[in-house]
């Protein structure tokens, strides 16, 4: 379901009237916020459910009260935001994990046709690139991995959204993203050149 | 050739997208919020939580596994104490002004009903940890509005 930003406000107002579909509108728009805002803060798997589930009954319970409705996205990110500093607060959470740095395996071997050879080819260089692009990311200091982390979610926040996720000025978010993309180069072709990881 | 940041940042979206995909059961649960939503109930917002002013000092003094979370609504209090850990975990609440009450507290798996006794206290038995909410009804033979809270994790 395609939404435009103009529709957000119709999609809270139509929840709010009881509208399911409306419902579904905001969570297919604003899932992968939620979600990207729970794992910037690495919080164990099953912490981030917990603040993924909470923030969205939250907002079913104030969905006729939401003063901005066209900025529900930057009052999920809020949300969910408190919702993970409360989680890391907590004695009985775990610890923060670092488990992004799981990858995939390589690609399994095809049949020996020319084609089948090139397309695995492709594969894996696809799937070397993808490795390496993860294990560069997982070097970039938190700040960065935090504001690329919430960037990464599908569809593309708003840098609104981004900065009530992190309560990073609005402003910062732009040259932010700019830096830590070219450190993410950077540490990218460290890893492809051999070099030892910077600190 | 290097590629610009719009297109590093698409294929780190992509790379995010195959790797950490918001879980089904997840997105379910989000689907499944709506129907959680009491129209007729007021709201009672959070109001204070313990985790939230937790300072060093205040770790050391409190005990550890103690939570204390308040809800208001209008001229109305309702102070929740969480005990215990894990599985073990109960909890002890008080209504001010002091009233009987229904006390439903939901959670996405489930519903445990207690009773606020005449001095608006309730207490329950072992409850599941994750989001939860509590909504008060008035008791048999009594009449007014639901009030729920807010919905936090536990």
């Amino acid at each position: 379901m395609w939404v435009s930003l103009d529709d957000t406000g119709l999609l809270v107002r139509g929840a709010a009237d009881g509208d399911e579909a409306a419902w579904r509108g905001l969570v297919t728009r604003f899932s992968g916020l939620v979600w990207a805002v729970a794992r910037a803060h690495r919080l164990a798997h099953a912490d981030a459910a917990d603040v993924y589930q909470t923030t969205w009954l939250r907002l079913a319970e104030h969905i006729g009260r939401i003063d901005h409705p066209d900025r529900v996205g930057a009052w999920l990110a809020t949300a969910a935001r408190r919702e993970c500093l409360q989680s890391l607060r907590s004695a009985a959470k775990t610890a923060p994990t670092d488990d992004m740095d799981r990858l995939d395996t390589a690609p399994a071997e095809g049949n020996p046709t020319e084609e089948a050879v090139l397309a695995a080819e492709t594969e894996r260089e696809d799937a070397e690139r993808a490795a390496t692009m993860w294990r560069a990311f997982a070097r970039l200091s938190g700040r960065c991995r935090e504001l690329l982390r919430v960037l990464m979610a599908s569809p593309p926040p708003s840098y609104a959204e981004v900065a009530a996720a992190l309560e990073l000025p609005l402003g910062s978010i732009g040259p932010t993203r700019g830096r830590c993309l070219q450190r993410l180069r950077e540490e990218m072709a460290g890893i492809r050149d051999g070099l030892s990881p910077s600190t | 050739m290097q590629e610009s940041d719009n297109e590093l940042e698409a294929e780190l979206r992509r790379l995010a997208a195959d790797k950490e995909p918001v879980p089904a059961e997840l997105v379910q649960a989000a689907l499944d919020a709506f129907g959680w939503r009491d129209i007729d109930a007021e709201l009672a917002e959070l109001i204070y939580d313990s985790l939230a002013d937790a300072d060093e000092a205040s770790l050391v003094r409190g005990s550890p596994g103690q939570r204390l979370v308040s809800f208001a609504v209008g001229g109305m209090t309702i102070d929740v104490e969480v005990t215990g850990a894990g599985p073990g975990r109960s909890v002890l609440g008080q209504i001010a002004p002091p009233q009987r009450a229904m006390v439903d507290i939901r959670g996405p798996q489930d519903t445990v009903t207690v009773e606020a006794d005449e001095l608006g206290r309730f207490r329950s038995g072992p409850i599941s940890p994750g989001p939860a909410s509590l909504r008060l009804r008035p008791p048999p033979g009594g009449d007014g509005p639901a009030i729920v809270t807010d919905w936090i994790s536990l």
